[in-house]
């Protein structure tokens, strides 16, 4: 379990799983869940190089940290934009959301 | 140490003009003379500041921020870009009174983003700057008072853009891995050689995808018609101008990086490059709404801006910083016009233009001028634009894509002159009235409408400008 390709395999599976489920998920939440995914896996893949390749500053760690700094800020916005579609459309079904057209 | 802090100015005054709109955010009474003047003061002292701070050269952060001429032509298109938003938003009646201040303290958020996005050389840098204008922009975009379109234009435009920073963190990973290190004069170093591998390749082009985004290049363009409709018309001006131009100056700073060797690499921007400018253009044609109009109009330019920068020399990349340039002023022009147009702050259809020349002669000729500069008809600004990207791309022996862009040159002025005989040829139903201008305005159009003209015919000094900064790039 101790190489690279496997840490690599795994960030490229939960990327796949979070390209498919923005495609696949009608619900707001359930496609935001989805991105966080695909944040995840860029994440791994920073920590797996960092670990095997380029040890040395610990650059990768760095990454991940602000990722997931950064990834709770747009969290936030997400959510409080999807209160708000949610008070208007009564629904955050995404399918509910196709005013704009052409 | 005080030398250095003098290279940040530009970006300490937007984080000041930020700090002053929270302030004004927390008062109790709304009161938008008062908002709209102290942006307007503050925003037009920026424009001042980044013209001082023009010739400034250095590195700060690390090495993680560099301030050279190409940066800093660009800081000071955007503060421009900005200063020219603010000034439309005389009547801001798209949005609550109570919530002006938020809005230009958005505004001037996303322009320190985008100030610091234009200066990163490094990967985290321009990850947390790329976000930090996106974020601002989210916000801005469901504030419009209305009947649900904003959110619902809000909400797409965050899932696409969450998807499209994700897409890029991923390419940034890949980078990571296949080069060592995360600033991009190392990467350069390193990347030319590597650049046949598979993950090198993937990695630089997942990367460019947040770019794209930014841009609206196909396939990452759907969100701006809705975009650009759901949006209050000044932020909708904002989106269209100023982060367009970002986008292109780090789009320059990422391709530069391949060092121009990359077969891969340039197939990939011509076939985007033809299908945004090839897509725009046909759906254009069936818009009734101006607004979503001018965002195919503007998934358009992005291809033509791409043939400039895929060109990879010295003449392209000045020629597409040159464009971007033309391209902030003709396109401010034309949303002056809608802002004034619909000054209740509701979406103009193309067809409300009617009877628009005799209502404000002096608007419909701004609106002509800015439209055919779009269509790239000379003397206008927009034409040497063109002229200058199609020279660099020939220079690299692209025929085929300048034909093509050629071709979609010509359809684009099909729907181009809809809009003039819109505002010139058609008479409205019921008797329209006046459409009074203040004299701010006025002068507003009219150093608009000679700038297109000026910059049109007597290029020279402007290009030798963008030479310059494309010198500074490479």
């Amino acid at each position: 379990m101790n190489s690279l390709t496997t840490y690599l395999f795994l960030a490229a599976l939960l990327f796949s799983l979070g390209i498919f489920g923005v495609f696949q998920r009608r619900s707001l939440i359930g496609m935001l869940i989805a991105i966080e995914l695909m944040l995840n896996g860029a994440s791994i893949n920073f920590m797996a190089f960092n670990r095997f390749l380029a040890p040395d500053p610990i650059v990768g760690q760095i990454y991940t940290l602000f990722i997931m700094g950064i990834a709770a800020a747009e969290a936030a916005i997400a959510l409080s934009i999807i209160v708000a579609v949610f008070r208007r459309l009564g629904s955050i079904n995404i399918e509910r959301a196709q005013e704009l057209r052409g | 140490m005080m030398n250095l802090w003098t290279l940040f100015i530009p970006e300490l005054y937007c984080l000041l003009m930020a700090v002053v709109f929270f302030g004004l955010a927390m008062s109790a009474s709304p009161n938008p003379r008062r908002d709209y003047f102290a942006a307007l003061f503050m925003a037009g002292v920026g424009v001042v500041v980044a013209l001082a701070c023009v010739r400034l050269e250095g590195t700060l952060f690390f090495e993680a921020y560099r301030v050279d001429l190409f940066s800093q032509v660009f800081k000071v298109m955007l503060a421009m870009g900005f200063f020219l938003v603010v000034c439309l938003c005389t009547e801001l009646n798209g949005i609550e009174e109570r919530h002006h201040p938020e809005f230009y303290l958005f505004l001037s958020t996303c322009t320190l983003a985008m100030m610091m996005l234009v200066s990163s050389v490094e990967l985290l840098t321009i990850y947390v700057a790329l976000e930090l204008s996106s974020y601002s922009l989210y916000i801005l975009v469901p504030l419009r008072r209305g009947d649900g379109i904003d959110v619902e234009a809000g909400i797409k435009y965050l899932m696409v853009g969450a998807c499209a920073s994700a897409v890029m963190l991923f390419g940034l990973s890949y980078i990571f891995g296949v080069t060592h290190t995360t600033y991009l004069v190392e990467i350069v170093q390193v990347l030319p050689s590597v650049i046949g591998t598979p993950a090198a390749i993937v990695g630089l082009l997942l990367m460019l995808c947040g770019f794209f985004f930014k841009l609206a290049v196909f396939p990452f363009h759907f969100w701006a018609p809705d975009v650009y409709q759901g949006a209050a018309n000044q932020v909708t001006a904002y989106i269209a101008t100023a982060s367009k131009v970002a986008a292109v100056a780090i789009i320059m700073r990422v391709v530069a990086l391949s060092g121009g060797n990359s077969k891969y690499l340039v197939d990939v921007l011509v076939t985007l490059s033809i299908a945004s400018m090839t897509l725009g253009n046909l759906v254009a044609i069936v818009q009734k709404d101006m607004k979503r109009l001018l965002a195919y109009s503007s998934i358009s330019h992005a291809g033509y801006v791409l043939i400039g920068i895929l060109s990879m020399s010295a003449s392209g990349y000045a020629s597409a910083i040159f464009y971007a340039l033309a391209y902030l002023v003709m396109n401010l022009c034309c949303f002056l016009v809608v802002v004034k147009v619909a000054h209740d702050g509701s979406d103009l259809k193309i067809a409300q233009l009617a009877g628009l020349h005799r209502r404000s002669p002096l608007l419909a000729m701004a609106l002509m001028l800015a439209v055919f500069g779009l269509a790239g008809i000379p003397p206008t600004i927009g034409f040497t634009g063109k002229f200058l990207v199609f020279a660099a791309a020939m220079e690299k022996g692209y025929v085929t894509l300048v034909i093509i862009a050629m071709i979609n040159a010509t359809i684009s002025l099909y729907y181009y002159i809809l809009v003039v005989k819109a505002a010139y040829l058609m008479e409205s139903d019921e008797e329209l009235p006046g459409l009074p201008v203040s004299i701010p305005t006025k002068v507003l159009t009219v150093v608009l409408v000679t700038v297109m003209v000026v910059f049109g015919v007597f290029p020279h000094h402007l290009l030798e400008v963008a030479r310059a900064a494309a010198r500074a790039l490479m």
